[in-house]
């Protein structure tokens, strides 16, 4: 099926495609798309230098990757530190992946996927696996320099040799389709540089894939290669089915904060890759994931450290308890819209990644891993008001350096988690620890020392164990020995303890904690600021992820009022959660456009902030009012905030005869009292002083003469 | 209606009236729950949502339903109860637990209710004893709240925590149950529906930060805010039987009696005073009730007169019928102690000076009382100390001798007065004594 093989040449591949009126020509230094194991997300790379071993057969090309969004793992997204935009890519600095790729033809008849807006790739950082480098855009305009040896890329010089060193690299589906459409599409300026393809590009080697990082992908290789080996020079498009995007949800950004992003970045379109194939549509290939697919016969397989998130944490097995029965009937699905969007505002839902935190989670997460490298112990206090995201980063952290363990980047070991307010006695912290550490049940004090003895002395085989402290302010007592020993074990040498406390106040450890426990807590502290509005904004957007549910305009409103408040999140997701029932309840009227607008997040917002007082003062029954006048009439009397009922009830009668009402008996009049003091519209003294209990109001006077007056 | 009596026997009147009695005591008295709450459309409607969510959709929500006492707080929750058991889908996910704040006192007498309603006791048997030694406090919130295992959002039934007079709650130690219930209810554990009932309306500020911050902020307001007009309609649903009463002749003619006492001037003013002094329906039944307990065979409806009667006795003064029963001498004594009021402007004041106070009175204007000896005085003293109508001062040591412990009256003018009004057989110059300006 091949209908031509490219001419050979160092200079230009040129591919020729059935159906197509001329050859298409690769020039170093365009991009290309390559097909991977992901129909959406081809790899981008830029050829560099086209080499031919010889044989006709086969072409070899030497390319610089650039790495999709989706392909860098999540655990290192945090350090991007913002949102990034589903065209975004990365230029890629890794070590571990060869830049050859043998580009074949393969013949496809599924239709190009890409729609127009997913053509133009952007690049402004580059990725090494491990940090973000804003990317020398003098690498990626480089017009002419193929193969430059003074580049980033080591392996251009091994790239030249005329070992086989290849990739299998395949070219994506559909190229008909997007030849078809490169005729009507316009082309682009010049800055763009567009690259030549076929669709008609066969994969020769039928490769060994050595360097793979994830056994699926492995094992998604090996179909293909068998498939590849089948189909040897056949028609295999149709492959491509079998492969689902699988972090395709990662790629969520908002138009808006890319233009915020790119407007700060200073960047301009130079920078900009447009990746064309033909004339103005995008080329996909279809290659071996750029990190792992790649072939290579001479070199070894290397291990790749980048880290991976498994969805849904190792936790450690319980034991078995009696627990609640299992529902008898599943749980329902959410069925519309706004129940969907419900359903992810909740605040139990957690999310795949927690927006506005990467700088706190990059601290967090270097501080312990730093220990669990060194086998040291430390301890960190963290702080903030609640609802800040304080514990939620924790066990973000956490997740991560599980994940990174369980790949065998770091060494393993132990996390524990207490929490001050779910314990009934400071001294069970030790139980609690010693159970999650060792399964033992043990009374306090015999655990205090069994603790003691373990951080003490030096054991073989010793893990880290990282101890998570929650609302550390209640383990506190007189002799503050709780405290005292949590911190002291980190310093022990053989503890190799991570004690990370959380609570609420900045000055915790100078308000409570005696000098030598405070001094052992150190000054690592980090202090959780409350979100802003855009902070917020962002939470819910990235909760609710695509989900159109809200008006842009009312998430603001409910951003700013609960940012003006408290800047706790969990606000802001109860009222939106409320705004979108109000809405579900309101859809009566046709007019609305069944999203939650600003009519409804008010109508939350009033019914969450608000204060009762004056509804259920103006709600009150008339002797009620009247009594609550008569104690404004004493206090104004009085020049006090205060005063008996005796002297409140004479006020009482004089205005009962000014209303003409009949006057009321002391006991209903004191029944009135009590029914206010109930409310806790009057604050009171114990009821059996009778007329001489001493009134207050808990009210501001004003409010009460508001009410009154506006019914 | 009397013509019906003489045509019928007595034995089916006295058979309906057993059954009027029976049918509106259960209203007035077990609070039965009317078929919909009325008036609080929108609030039920809420929270049976809430709740509906919660037991079918396992989404964990918590609420506080907060309203002046008598407004209707537990009859919303248990309509919505009801209705919600309704639904077979509900009725056999959904496991209650209803705490009160007044019963259980403390999180571990709280925790030993929670671990009985739902029936973890006898696989828990030995940890509740554990428990109650050596404070295990998080195990059994633990085995409350289920294990902590993925996807057991879907699979472990919703909890419905019914926490009566939320505000004593937040009383406990540290809040640690209130803590824990609404953290399970912000987190991907067992589904959980806090439904916090309470009459304080500055309820959230009894909350800490951390147990606020994980409350969701719902609150279900019952205010009343009917009218006049509304409170004379649910007198008459109250009072009128229903449709599918046996004796329909009777019914009719019941409710039409109803009707028309419903329209009496006389009754609509006395409602109207009920009305001003409180919306609360309790009171209301209270009044009903007495009203209720006048029909009898002979007489078998309500009359405005019946109606007025029950009326002036929910509104009659305690403290002025307790002066009724009181002996001349400790009258007198009381008269002399509101003097001394007067002349001290409420100064407390000591047996002592009552007691010359009393002499004075006696010198000057009685001819028809006498001295009494000291001790005398002193019973009577004593007697109304008892009583509670006069109290020592706070922080008055015990050690003084009791003739000049310092006191204060418990009564207001205004009660004394009616009270000599209508003491039998009291004494002209007594009744002058009280009423003179000075002692």
């Amino acid at each position: 099926m091949i209908d031509s093989v490219c001419s050979l040449c160092v200079s230009s591949l040129v591919i020729s495609v059935e159906g197509l009126p001329r050859p298409t020509i690769i020039i170093p230094e365009q991009h290309i798309l390559i097909e991977g194991d992901d129909e959406d997300n081809p790899y981008v790379a830029k050829v560099i230098r086209l080499f031919g071993d010889g044989d006709g057969e086969q072409m070899k090309a030497v390319v610089q990757w650039f790495v999709r969004v989706s392909e860098v793992p999540l655990s290192k997204l945090k350090l991007l530190g913002r949102e990034p935009h589903p065209q975004e890519i990365f230029h890629y600095q890794g070590r571990i992946c060869d830049d050859e790729v043998n580009v074949k033809h393969l013949d496809s008849a599924t239709p190009f996927p890409n729609s127009d807006d997913k053509d133009t790739m952007y690049v402004k950082l580059s990725w090494d696996s491990k940090a973000f480098r804003v990317v020398d855009s003098a690498l990626v305009e480089s017009a002419c320099e193929p193969a430059s040896p003074s580049s980033q890329l080591p392996h251009a010089v091994s790239g030249v040799e005329t070992e086989s060193l290849h990739s299998a690299t395949k070219l994506s589906a559909s190229k008909c389709l997007s030849t078809k459409r490169r005729n009507l599409a316009t082309r682009t300026p010049g800055v763009c540089k567009k690259l030549e393809l076929h669709s008609k590009l066969l994969l020769v080697a039928a490769t060994l894939r050595s360097s793979q990082r994830k056994s699926a992908l492995f094992a998604v290789c090996l179909i293909r290669n068998l498939l590849d080996n089948q189909q040897d020079l056949n028609s295999d498009g149709e492959d491509e089915d079998e492969f689902v995007p699988s972090q395709k949800e990662l790629n969520g950004c908002s138009e808006e904060d890319e233009d915020d992003g790119e407007e700060e970045a200073g960047l301009d379109s130079e920078e900009e890759i447009l990746v064309k194939k033909g004339r103005g549509t995008t080329a996909v290939f279809r290659t071996p994931r750029s990190k792992q697919k790649t072939h290579s016969l001479t070199r070894t397989p290397r291990k790749n450290p980048n880290k991976k998130i498994m969805p849904g944490t190792p936790r450690t097995p319980h034991q078995a308890t009696p627990s609640i029965p299992c529902r008898s009937l599943p749980t329902r699905q959410p069925a519309n819209i706004l129940e969907e969007a419900r359903a992810r505002l909740h605040v139990s839902s957690v999310p795949e990644s927690l927006p506005c935190r990467e700088q706190e989670f990059q601290d967090i997460y270097s501080f312990v891993e730093s220990k669990i490298i060194d086998g040291t112990g430390g301890c960190m206090y963290i702080s903030g008001v609640p609802g800040t995201g304080k514990t939620a980063t924790v066990h973000e952290v956490m997740r991560c350096l599980q994940h990174a363990a369980d790949v065998d980047e770091i060494p393993t070991f132990h996390f524990i988690e207490i929490n001050g307010m779910k314990m009934t006695d400071p001294h069970q912290a030790y139980v609690q620890i010693l159970q999650n550490l060792t399964g033992q049940k043990a009374t306090p004090d015999h655990a205090a020392a069994l603790l003691d003895k373990r951080f003490n002395n030096p054991a073989p085989r010793k893990q880290t164990t990282v101890l998570l402290v929650d609302e550390l302010d209640l383990l506190w007592t007189r002799k503050q020995n709780v405290m005292y020993n949590l911190f002291d074990w980190p310093t022990q040498r053989h503890a190799r303890l991570v004690v990370l406390t959380i609570a609420n106040t900045m000055d915790l450890p100078e308000r409570i904690m005696i000098n030598r426990v405070a001094s052992r807590l150190g000054l690592t502290r980090m202090s959780f600021q409350p979100y802003s509005f855009k902070q917020l904004q962002q939470i819910i957007m990235s909760r609710l992820n695509k989900v159109k549910a809200f008006e842009e305009d009312a998430l603001q409103l409910v951003s700013r009022k609960v940012a003006a408040l408290s800047g706790d999140a969990r606000r802001c997701l109860d009222i939106c959660r409320r705004a979108t029932e109000i809405c579900e309840h309101s859809t009566t009227n046709p007019s609305a456009t069944g999203l939650v607008g600003m009519s409804h997040v008010m109508e939350a917002l009033n019914e969450m902030f608000s204060s009762a007082y004056i509804t259920a003062i103006k709600c009150a029954s008339m002797q009620e009012q009247l009594f609550l006048r008569a104690v404004i009439a004493e206090f104004r009397r009085l020049g006090l905030e205060e005063a008996t009922f005796q002297q409140v009830f004479v006020q009482h009668q004089a205005l009962c005869r000014l209303e003409g009402l009949q006057p009321i008996s002391v006991s209903e009049g004191l029944a009135v009292c009590q029914r206010l003091g109930a409310c806790r519209l009057l604050l009171l003294e114990p009821s059996r002083l009778g007329v001489l209990q001493r009134v207050r109001l808990n009210v501001s006077q004003d409010d009460v003469l508001y009410a009154l007056k506006a019914d | 209606m009397s013509k019906r009596k003489v045509k019928d026997v007595h034995r089916p009147i006295g058979e309906c009236i057993t059954q009027v009695q029976q049918i509106l005591r259960e209203r007035f008295c077990h609070q039965q729950l009317p078929d919909r709450p009325e008036g609080l459309e929108a609030q039920y409607k809420h929270l049976l949502e809430l709740l509906r969510r919660s037991a079918i959709q396992g989404e964990s929500n918590s609420v506080l339903i907060v309203g002046p006492r008598g407004a209707g707080k537990t009859m919303l929750l248990q309509c919505v109860l009801r209705d919600l058991l309704q639904e077979k889908e509900a009725q056999k996910n959904l496991l209650q637990v209803h705490l009160n704040g007044l019963l259980q006192t403390d999180d571990r007498i709280a925790l030993k209710e929670i671990t009985r309603q739902l029936n973890l006791e006898n696989v828990v048997g030995d940890k509740v004893f554990v428990s109650v030694q050596t404070e295990y406090y998080e195990q059994i919130l633990e085995n409350k709240t289920a294990e902590k295992s993925p996807g057991d959002r879907s699979s472990s039934r919703p909890v419905l925590f019914v926490l009566d007079e939320f505000d004593l709650f937040a009383h406990h130690k540290n809040q640690t149950l209130l803590y824990n219930l609404f953290d399970v209810s912000q987190s991907a554990q067992t589904p959980v529906a806090v439904v916090g009932v309470t009459c304080r309306l500055d309820v959230l500020e009894l909350l800490e930060k951390r147990v606020k911050s994980r409350f969701s902020h719902r609150q279900i307001h019952l205010l009343s805010s009917f009218g006049f007009s509304e409170y004379l309609q649910t007198v008459r649903t109250q009072l009128s039987l229903p449709d599918d009463f046996t004796d329909r002749g009777f019914a009719q003619d019941w409710n039409s009696s109803i009707q028309t006492l419903c329209e009496d001037k006389s009754v609509e003013e006395a409602l109207q005073r009920h009305f001003n002094s409180s919306k609360d329906f309790r009171s209301l039944h209270m009044l009903l009730m007495l009203c209720l307990s006048r029909v009898s065979v002979s007489k078998p409806s309500i009359k405005p007169a019946d109606l007025l009667d029950a009326s002036r006795l929910c509104l009659c003064d305690a403290k002025a019928n307790m002066l009724h029963g009181l002996s001349i001498l400790e009258l007198c004594l009381i008269i002399a102690m509101k003097h001394l009021n007067d002349v001290y402007e409420g100064e407390p004041f000591n047996l002592q000076m009552v007691h010359n106070e009393f002499k004075k009175f006696l010198q000057r204007k009685s001819n028809s009382m006498y001295n009494f000896e000291q001790p005398v005085v002193m019973k009577a003293f004593e007697h109304l100390q008892q009583l509670e109508l006069i109290r020592p001062v706070d922080g008055s040591s015990a050690k003084t001798q009791r003739e000049f412990q310092l006191m204060r009256l418990m009564l207001d003018h205004s009660q004394i007065m009616e009270a000599l009004q209508k003491y039998p057989q009291c004494p002209t110059d007594v009744k002058q004594w009280a009423m003179s300006a000075f002692g």
